[in-house]
């Protein structure tokens, strides 16, 4: 089921009445989700990315805008309506039922010509519990469970009514390290057997990089950026989507763009033909770096750390923003431990340029 | 050297000393205890005792100068009479009648109150609520004197209607049942929302579900504010059909040639505590939890 | 979330409390505080056709009565007598229990077995136990049993005394009023202070006995600051029972309220009220404010006393 958002936004009264005003969660959202795939809405805390996400599912209404299922116009349809699965960030299981119960309850609200027997809803809720692979927890209570395994039952409960589109919000954040990377496979592999348009919010950018067909990053209500989590890394729109992905985080410099030259602290680092001379905001992913005798970057060099495949140097410039820089190099390269200085040249494409007032990338 | 070595031992010594007095002490103070509460604990339960044994003796026992502290003889038969003496079949039937009923409606009213309070969004709810939370700081006598002619006027006087209707909202009790639904995470009501379960159904099957030992208590008290009901029932509804069993009780004429019977008396009171003693017995638990529930509020 | 759905349907769900308490909380509030300044109102002369004035005469009349004046005395020497009392009994009581280990759960439920009772039936057992049987008027003095209560007191060489009968002394009446009042208090106390025992820290006491410091000083230094929030709730729900004190009297003397001979010599404010139901509203609802005031002033005085005296 495709899923369009036309031009959905969302104002809430704000909550110091004394000041009163508005808080726009969404702003002039405008995206279409193509059938069957997996997008992640990302962002920080407060950008929203939930509140989209229950606007999807009808648990609020827009303020403005439309939500089509297909061509289906929903917007004013109520969530239980819409054909939503929804997983919540803490699961929201029945505390008193067995998983069982919990996976049968929506089938029970069905009615009319859906209406199932007590036999197709058992069998129903143990093709879901298979699906997720807790078939062997039926009668256990969310109680006796663990997170990985609430989590499940909750995903099966979400699937059993056989949902036009299933959202999870912040579906591994309740989990340990392990258990997310292991649920984060799973979440990929049940969606791709079921083929349901699926959305997730998270604020872990790697999360969404590593599961998503389709990023959505999101900022303060507005959409940053729409596109494949690779493209997105590798042509970010702004210095915050730039910023937001990737890890270790990127390095940002203080620089200045002069006569088709772009310079860091005064030394003229790449060549960018056609932008013209201003102050600049210099991103540079951490593969971004070639150790390089003759390279016009140079840094101070406090730490060189060996990851096996990969060797990370840190070192410091006054013109970078961020406290230390960390450069990835392949490890066939020699470093000196010891020296104190490090010189690097840049590939070009991973360097972007952001203007230093508006923030907005600067294609060379 | 020596010297060090004796004074350790000393020490040690008078540690050993030290330790012996105060595992005296100890003995003493846990005997004192004992003995205080064991006191204590005789004089809560005699005039339970008192009342057993009262209700089985004859009058000719029971009116001994010096009283028997077990009877001679047990005489059952003051447990027919009390139940004749005092109506107490219809007593039962009509308290049993007016607390079922009364605690069934109650209850409704409740849960649909505390679950719009805990789960519903509206306009004026908090102002709402704070007003019905002041009103729990008036004596509840100077509502009575209204109510009392407002019944009289609604045509209520001695009627079942008149010892249910008047009493079926609590304020406590929808403060009560609200917090506790409080503490069921919003989100199993947006989860319930999604899967297209109404409010109704959900209030049914989850909220309830989870929030029984609250309502059983709050059933239990209900069910004993019946029993033990006698003010309102003494205004308001003193004839035979529809009398309480505490009204009925305290009305009875229990004098024999000019000489309350007490016996039969006592056995009188033991029938109407009896219920009391079976709720105590099973269900202390929740009585317990609601009464010192309302305890940490303060 | 808040749509105009949930809007009335709340409301729908509020209906049948909302429409009760209206009638029988709401309206009785403003009935009860037009009734206390229309002067002399009753039901019947208002039928009559009654003109009636404004005025404060209903609170005069109430409180130049001496019937009123003996109400108020009875129920602020209850008040005075049994607050303490239990509080201090239970407190005492509570902390025993809470340094044993074997039988606290038996014992504590014992203790609480007097709240589940009716305060009626066990007020007629209380009365039997301190009753003297026989006819004691004063000319004919034939006494059959002197009563469990004055024999238990002669084991230790006192007199029996006439607790409740026809000539009993008001001394005597008030003292069966305080035991039993206390006796009944006792349970809600205990469950209360000893709920809030168990929940203080045990490191305390166990800094405290490191520091072996005296038990009494471990009572008045550390228990009793650290248990003030329960002890003001007590006391404070203490006073406000005591000041609508009726029933455990009408247990113990019937709804006379006094000893055969004096009838209406024990009666309380509350007492008083529903004396004044049914004839004379307008000097009930004042009462009824009087009492109102009292409560709340008390009340308010002892918030502000333990929110002084509570530590935390």
């Amino acid at each position: 089921m495709k899923v369009e958002l036309r031009n959905l936004t969302k104002i809430f009264p704000s909550r110091n009445k004394k000041v009163g005003g508005e808080v726009i969660a969404v702003n002039d959202f405008t995206f279409t989700i193509p059938d069957g795939t997996l997008v992640g809405l990302l962002g920080p805390s407060g950008c929203g990315k939930s509140t989209t996400l229950y606007m999807i599912s009808g648990l609020q209404k827009p303020s403005s805008g439309q939500i089509f299922f297909g061509e289906e116009d929903v917007t004013e349809l109520s969530p239980e309506n819409r054909g939503v699965g929804l997983v919540f960030q803490n699961y929201a299981l029945y505390p008193h039922m067995t998983v069982k119960q919990n996976i049968m309850f929506p089938l029970q609200n069905l009615k009319g010509a859906d209406k199932l027997t007590k036999d197709q809803m058992l069998e129903r809720a143990l093709e879901a519990a298979k699906l997720v692979q807790i078939d062997d927890l039926m009668d256990r209570k969310p109680s006796e469970l663990s997170g990985g395994q609430q989590q499940r039952v909750a995903i099966a409960r979400a699937l059993v009514k056989m949902p036009r589109v299933l959202l999870l919000d912040e579906p591994l954040s309740n989990l340990d390290a392990r258990l997310r990377l292991q649920t984060r496979e799973e979440i990929r592999r049940i969606q791709k057997e079921t083929g349901i348009t699926t959305v997730f919010v998270t604020h872990d950018q790697e999360e969404a990089m590593s599961i998503s067909d389709m990023i959505v990053v999101m900022k303060t209500g507005i959409v940053q950026q729409v596109g494949k989590p690779q493209d997105i890394y590798d042509d970010p729109t702004n210095l915050f989507v730039a910023k937001f992905l990737g890890t270790p985080p990127i390095n940002v410099f203080k620089g200045n763009v002069a006569g088709g030259k772009l310079y860091i602290g005064g030394a003229a680092v790449l060549d960018v033909p056609g932008v013209s001379d201003r102050d600049v905001t210099v991103g540079i992913r951490p593969e971004g770096f070639n150790l390089d005798e003759n390279g016009a970057l140079v840094c101070e060099l406090s730490n060189v750390e060996v990851m096996g495949r990969d060797i990370s140097i840190v070192s410091k410039n006054e013109a970078s923003l961020n406290p230390v820089i960390r450069s990835i190099i392949n490890s066939d390269s020699k470093i000196d431990a010891t020296a104190k200085t490090v010189k690097y040249s840049l590939k070009p494409h991973k360097v972007f340029i952001f203007d230093a007032k508006t923030e907005e990338r600067i294609h060379f | 050297m020596a010297e060090k070595k004796t004074s350790k031992v000393m020490q040690e010594r008078d540690m050993q000393k030290v330790s012996s007095v105060q595992k005296i002490e100890k003995i003493i103070v846990q005997t004192a205890l004992y003995l205080f509460l064991g006191i204590i604990a005789i004089i809560v339960l005699f005039p339970f005792y008192w009342m057993l044994i009262s209700s089985v003796k004859s009058l000719t026992e029971y009116n001994l100068p010096v009283p028997t502290l077990f009877p001679k003889q047990m005489i059952f038969r003051n447990y027919i009479d009390a139940f004749s003496t005092a109506n107490l079949g219809t007593l039962f039937t009509n308290t049993v009648y007016v607390g079922v009923v009364s605690t069934l409606l109650s209850l409704v009213i409740t849960v649909l109150s505390a679950f719009a309070f805990a789960r519903l969004e509206f306009k004026g709810k908090n102002a709402l609520f704070g007003a019905l939370l002041a009103t729990m700081m008036i004596p509840g006598e100077l509502f009575t004197i209204t109510n009392y002619s407002t019944v009289n006027d609604f045509g209520w006087m001695n009627t079942y209607t008149v010892l249910i209707v008047p009493f079926l909202v609590s304020v406590f009790y929808i403060y009560l049942l609200k917090q506790n639904f409080m503490q069921i995470p919003n989100e199993l009501y947006l989860a319930a929302k999604v899967d297209g379960t109404s409010d109704l159904k959900y209030l049914w099957k989850v909220m309830i579900p989870l929030s029984l030992p609250t309502l059983i208590s709050i059933t239990i008290l209900k069910m004993m504010g019946a029993w033990n009901s006698y003010v309102w029932p003494n205004l308001v509804a003193n004839d035979d059909a529809h009398l309480l069993i505490t009204n009925g009780l305290r009305g009875a004429d229990f004098t024999v040639d000019d000489m309350v019977n007490y016996p039969v008396q006592m056995a009188a009171v033991a029938i109407v505590s009896f219920p009391l003693f079976l709720v105590f017995v099973f269900l202390r638990k929740y009585i317990m939890k609601g009464v010192s529930r309302s305890g940490i509020k303060g | 979330m808040v749509d105009s759905k949930q809007q009335w349907k709340a409301w729908i769900y509020l209906a049948p409390a909302i429409v009760l308490l209206l009638i029988f909380t709401v309206w009785p509030i403003i009935n009860t505080l037009v009734m206390a300044f229309t002067e002399d109102y009753s039901s019947l002369s208002a039928l009559g056709g009654k003109e009636f004035t404004y005025g404060i005469k209903n609170f005069q009349k109430v409180i130049e009565y001496k019937g009123f004046i003996n109400c108020l005395k009875n129920t602020l020497l209850l008040c005075v007598l049994t607050v303490p009392i239990s509080t201090i009994l239970a407190l005492v009581i509570a902390v025993c229990l809470n340094s044993i280990k074997f039988l606290q759960r038996f014992l504590q439920t014992i203790f609480f077995l007097p709240y589940v009772t009716n305060s009626i039936a066990i007020g007629m057992v209380f009365a039997a136990m301190f009753n003297i049987v026989g006819n004691t008027a004063a000319d004919v003095q034939v006494v059959e049993t002197v009563g469990i209560i004055n024999n238990a007191l002669g084991l230790f060489g006192i007199e029996p005394i006439n607790w409740i009968n026809a000539g009993s002394t008001y001394a005597a009446n008030i003292a069966v009023m305080t035991v039993y009042i206390v006796w009944n208090a006792l349970p809600f106390k205990i469950l209360i202070l000893l709920g809030g025992l168990q929940s203080v820290n045990k490191q305390y006491y166990d800094a405290a006995k490191i520091d072996s410091t005296p038990r009494i000083r471990v009572f008045t230094k550390i228990t009793v600051p650290l248990l003030s929030p329960m002890l003001a709730y007590v006391v404070i729900t203490g006073f406000i029972g005591g000041f609508k004190e009726y029933s455990s009297i009408v247990g113990i003397f019937g709804d006379k309220m006094g000893p055969a001979g004096d009838y209406g010599r024990l009666n309380t404010m509350v007492g008083y009220i529903y004396d004044s139901i049914k004839n004379h509203q307008g000097r009930a609802s004042a009462a009824a404010l009087i009492l109102f005031g009292i409560i709340f002033i008390v009340t308010m005085i002892n918030l502000s006393v333990s929110k002084k005296k509570t530590h935390y």
